[in-house]
């Protein structure tokens, strides 16, 4: 405010915190004063747009981001940025989700239309790597949802472990997707199967795990590698050929949707098992 | 006596030269004797040095020989030593050369480190609207694929179709509530996220060029090797890539 250059730039907060610093000790003494800037700062840094899909946010600001709930705040799982919002009295965190590492926030920002897994629902997540996207889709879920996350790899399979540790929500399971009747026991009815395994035989994984857990008319996204499954072929056949193989298990696809800018030659598709007859839903 | 000569000066009269007339002056100035001699030294000078050389000329040696007679040259009016350059055994290019190809990974690995660190929060969600991807619904009749509505099947406002990052359903639109935020303060965060995309921007071309240079030396060090036949070269190195060689097959033991 001692400033003059900043006040037509509505710079209210700004020359406020330049005015606070240039007075040193005197401004430092009163101990709230430093507390309730930080707050301040964080608010006013980002401004959070909630998304089409529940649990999901996008953060604008300095950041350009995808951001998830944080359900434990204070904590990052795989060292991501967070943003921490004081809306009202309370202070709410988010959690950055990157979609170029993440094959579901790449179809989230492209787009797709349901990802299915609305807070409170069960989520199957086969090839769970070390858990970053589970984190987030535990986040999505809430506390009262549930995932159960599917790693073969015991070296991944620590990191998921520790992750699971300080979410109740995700159940990991070291175990291969293969196998579903080896899990059979730790597994209820989910209403969503997400599938990541990036093999070529992943319909057919996707499919089995199907029918142990998927509830009937629930939803199952998968995301497909082309060059996992045939490098020769041409990357619009190999979805084709996968959406056909799923559709033969009573996989059937409701979308399809290409992760352009984020990954070459991905696509998702999301759609229901054993829908119940048309006639009747309407 | 100098002091008596300095003082009986001092009454005299100012020696004042004769200067160049009027009528003589297109010949610049007239000279005196102190100005001939010295123009007289030069000259004998000169006249010494051309008979010192038309001497050593007609002395000459033919089988006269220097090393700095090959070791310099005139170029361009100009006489020039010729350098040498440093000596090294093929060793020693062989571990320069390896440092290099060491440094230069060292330094794309350190890249790539702090592109992905700027890329975990910085999404691209304007150019994410902008690059096509293909999104395919499935219906179960012609019928329906003929109906097909875009707005209604997302639900969503026709103005959003565009906005691929986030298109709300209508519910949620009716309740959505939007803070309020000064537009200077939107203006310096635009700004600064601005400047952040600048700086990734500016990483990656880097490391991409970064790429190409280690690509082209690890080139260079396969070529090094003696022991086998030079490969053939199918394509030159270019801006963006390196040179393409075919090495004749060997068959391993």
């Amino acid at each position: 405010m001692g400033k003059p250059g900043f006040s037509p730039r509505g710079g209210g907060f700004r020359g406020g915190r330049d005015g606070g610093g240039g007075r040193g000790g005197f401004g430092r003494s009163p101990g709230g004063r430093g507390g309730g800037r930080g707050g301040f700062k964080g608010g006013r840094n980002v401004i959070i747009e909630p998304h089409r899909h529940e649990g999901v946010f996008i953060a604008r600001g300095k950041e350009d981001a995808l951001v998830t709930l944080n359900m434990v705040p204070g904590e990052a799982v795989y060292g991501e940025k967070r943003i921490s919002v004081e809306e009202g009295e309370k202070k709410i965190e988010y959690r950055v989700w990157n979609p170029f590492r993440s094959k579901l926030a790449a179809a989230i920002l492209g787009g797709v239309d349901q990802i299915y897994m609305p807070p409170g629902s069960k989520v199957l997540y086969l090839g769970a790597a070390s858990g970053t996207t589970v984190s987030h889709v535990s986040d999505v879920v809430g506390p009262e949802g549930l995932v159960y996350a599917v790693e073969f790899s015991h070296r991944s399979g620590r990191d998921l472990l520790n992750m699971a540790k300080k979410r109740t929500n995700v159940i990991p399971i070291i175990e291969d997707a293969r196998h579903p009747h080896k899990y059979r026991m730790l597994v209820g009815m989910v209403d969503t199967v997400f599938a990541d395994v990036a093999q070529p035989d992943q319909a057919r994984i996707v499919a089995l795990n199907a029918q142990y857990f998927l509830k009937n008319g629930g939803h199952f996204v998968i995301s497909i590698k082309a060059s996992c499954i045939d490098s020769t072929a041409q990357p619009e056949a190999v979805f084709a050929s996968e959406v056909k193989k799923l559709q033969a298990d009573k996989l059937k696809p409701q979308e399809q949707i290409t992760l352009e800018p984020y990954e070459r030659d991905h696509a998702v598709v999301v759609g229901v098992y054993r829908p119940p007859p048309k006639s009747k839903g309407g | 006596m100098s002091s008596w000569k300095k003082v009986s000066k001092t009454n005299q009269r100012t020696h004042r030269e004769r200067h160049q007339p009027e009528s003589r002056s297109h010949l610049g100035l007239l000279e005196k004797k102190k100005d001939y001699r010295l123009r007289a030294k030069d000259h004998d000078e000169k006249q010494r040095t051309l008979r010192l050389l038309k001497r050593r000329a007609l002395n000459r040696n033919p089988d006269e020989f220097y090393f700095h007679m090959i070791n310099s040259k005139v170029e361009d009016g100009e006489h020039k030593e010729l350098e040498k350059d440093d000596e090294h055994t093929p060793d020693q290019i062989r571990l320069m050369q390896s440092q290099d190809l060491k440094y230069v990974s060292t330094k794309r690995i350190m890249e790539t480190r702090k592109i992905e660190r700027l890329q975990s929060h910085l999404h691209l969600l304007d150019a994410a609207n902008e690059v096509k991807n293909k999104h395919i619904f499935f219906v179960d009749t012609e019928k329906e694929a003929k109906q097909f509505d875009l707005c209604k099947q997302l639900d969503t406002h026709p103005s959003l179709l565009k906005r691929r990052i986030n298109r709300p359903r209508n519910i949620a639109l009716k309740n959505m509530s939007f803070p309020e935020v000064e537009e200077a303060v939107i203006e310096k965060l635009t700004a600064e996220r601005d400047k952040k995309y600048m700086e990734l921007q500016k990483r990656i071309e880097r490391e991409r060029e970064l790429t190409v240079i280690q690509q082209k030396l690890e080139m260079k060090r396969h070529l090094l090797n003696k022991k086998e036949r030079t490969p053939k070269r199918i394509k030159p190195s270019t801006k963006d890539a390196p040179p393409i060689y075919k090495w004749d097959y060997e068959r391993k033991r």
